[in-house]
């Protein structure tokens, strides 16, 4: 059960040309997740989601608050999705699983691998297979290594809509296997409904726009009428709040 | 939308059998071969003291079973092609495994290649008599001096293409490893070496090509033994056939290495790329023996 605590966090980068205007990425978000949830951040592009991801995995470093990932006493062990597979091309399938795992016990990843239909592809290049298939490497790898906090950072928005569709079909019937501590960061409100227990919504200027609770049954396919219901109503509350300008 | 039918007559008409055989591969090259040949011969008509393709060839069959030329006793030909061939791996083991090294620090970190890489630079146009004739002062006649002329000469190259390929490779990847807290000899083992595996190639044909340039150059200044000596030997005995004959040998070697243990080992190191067009490559390649 990884704990997330953030506190008064803000991450402001200098101008990006001399004399401008220095850029405020992140300006005061207090923020805490406890347990095994999974957690959406959504917002539209521009409003520090992105920086809010590099800031826990430790990429960069915030400009005041702090931040704070724990499991018990420890510092959480962290797993990642990223838009795009980062998958070594020249290595096959298994060996990208093993690649990221301090072990060489290929039982684990081979395991993980089944759980997203992909067996077969053991001993095959990631050139030989689709971008969906790809991005199903890359998410069995970040939970192959068991993290107590995964981080996943618009990982369908590189897809056609219907790869996308199959996988968060996929992600939910994993998630709900392994009921990881989730932190998903996604532009799209109707993705963050089907596969959240919670959405933060981030407005620009990097603030807390709101906080919404999905309370839904796993694993939700995206065909799921309740789903279609919830995601409708949120949608709903969003161009109520934002007739113009709704982040969807 | 209606396709007309095809027929077989409108297909442009297949080319005859010895036509099909001259445009394949091993045709074409056999042909140059042949062609190469015949110009030769038809040099020799012309000028004088070019000895012809039949004079070299009897006395390389001469040189490498034993016998005499003229009073002079020959045989030894593998001893001295085994002292040039145990030289020039030496040296290109040294300046291979420097170049990848400095290769690898100069593309990772900018200090190094400030420092660095003007220095490679200037190696890399230092002419290999240069090489030649410093290691040969340094050394006297003795095997250091063609060793470490083809080291010094073959590691600017590795170094220069090594260091672009790791700086070629992608922030992305370098980023997931680093996330994924991957150890730096795994990512140097998984992520660096088959990245720039395509800038080893590369660095390593040119080192062997040029180090092997340098070899025969060092041995004829300053060796006693060696392909290089050997050719130096006929040249001062007046006898162009023996010259000649070890030029050819000496390009023979280079040209067989290149073309076949260094162009399959390529294939073989870039199956990721098109797996299933590798494999048929590789079969091919067994099939005509190359």
């Amino acid at each position: 059960m990884a704990r997330v605590d953030i506190q008064r966090l803000s991450k402001i980068f200098p101008p990006p040309q001399k004399g401008g205007d220095p850029v405020t990425a992140i300006g005061d978000i207090s923020l805490e997740v406890d347990g095994n949830v999974f957690v959406s951040i959504v917002g539209p592009s521009g409003c520090g989601k992105s920086t809010l991801l590099n800031i826990l995995s430790g990429v960069e470093n915030p400009t005041g608050g702090t931040v704070s990932v724990t499991e018990g006493a420890r510092p959480a062990h962290l797993g990642y999705v990223f838009q795009d597979a980062r998958l070594l091309p020249w290595r096959t399938v298994m060996q990208n699983m093993l690649y990221v795992r301090d072990d060489d016990g290929d039982e684990k990843a081979a395991r993980y691998l089944e759980m997203v239909g992909l067996s077969h592809t053991h001993d095959m290049f990631p050139g030989q297979l689709s971008g969906g298939m790809q991005q199903r490497v890359g998410i069995a790898r970040a939970f192959s290594v068991e993290p107590d906090l995964l981080l996943m950072d618009e990982p369908f928005s590189h897809l056609d809509a219907i790869t996308a569709r199959s996988l968060r079909d996929h992600l939910q019937e994993l998630w709900t296997a392994t009921r990881k501590t989730v932190l998903f960061v996604t532009h799209d409100v109707v993705e963050a409904v089907q596969l959240s227990d919670r959405i933060i919504v981030l407005a620009p200027g990097g603030r807390i726009f709101d906080d919404i609770a999905i309370d839904l049954p796993h694993p939700r396919r995206a065909a799921d009428p309740k789903v279609a219901t919830q995601q409708a109503e949120i949608l709903g509350r969003f161009e109520e709040m934002h007739p113009t300008s709704a982040p969807a | 939308m209606t396709s007309a039918p095809v027929t077989l007559q409108e297909s442009p008409p297949s080319p005859g059998p010895i036509r099909q055989w001259l445009i394949s591969p091993i045709g074409a090259q056999l042909t140059a071969i042949v062609v190469f040949v015949g110009l030769w011969q038809l040099l020799t008509l012309i000028a004088e003291r070019v000895p012809g393709p039949a004079e070299v060839a009897n006395f390389l069959y001469v040189e490498i079973t034993g016998g005499s030329h003229g009073g002079i006793v020959t045989g030894e030909f593998w001893e001295h092609f085994a002292i040039t061939l145990r030289r020039f791996s030496a040296g290109l083991f040294i300046g291979f495994t420097a170049g990848l090294l400095i290769g690898v620090v100069i593309g990772s970190y900018g200090m190094a290649r400030a420092l660095l890489n003007d220095t490679v630079l200037v190696l890399l146009t230092m002419p290999a008599f240069v090489w030649a004739f410093l290691t040969t002062m340094w050394f006297g006649i003795s095997w250091r001096a063609p060793v470490l002329t083809v080291a010094f000469v073959a590691f600017p190259f590795v170094a220069i293409n090594v260091a672009q390929g790791v700086r070629a490779i992608t922030p992305d990847l370098r980023n997931m490893s680093a996330a994924f807290e991957v150890s730096r000899w795994k990512q140097f083992r998984h992520l660096i070496l088959p990245a720039v595996a395509g800038y080893i190639f590369a660095g390593l044909r040119f080192a062997i090509i040029v180090g092997w340039n340098a070899i025969l150059l060092s041995e004829w200044f300053s060796g006693q033994a060696g392909v290089g000596f050997r050719t130096r030997y006929w040249f001062d005995a007046n006898r162009y056939r023996g010259f000649v004959g070890w030029v050819i040998v000496f390009i023979f070697f280079i040209v067989v290495l290149d073309r076949v243990v260094l162009n399959r080992l390529q294939t073989r190191a870039f199956r990721w790329r098109d797996p299933i067009e590798v494999e048929v490559e590789l079969a091919q390649q067994e099939q005509v023996g190359v």
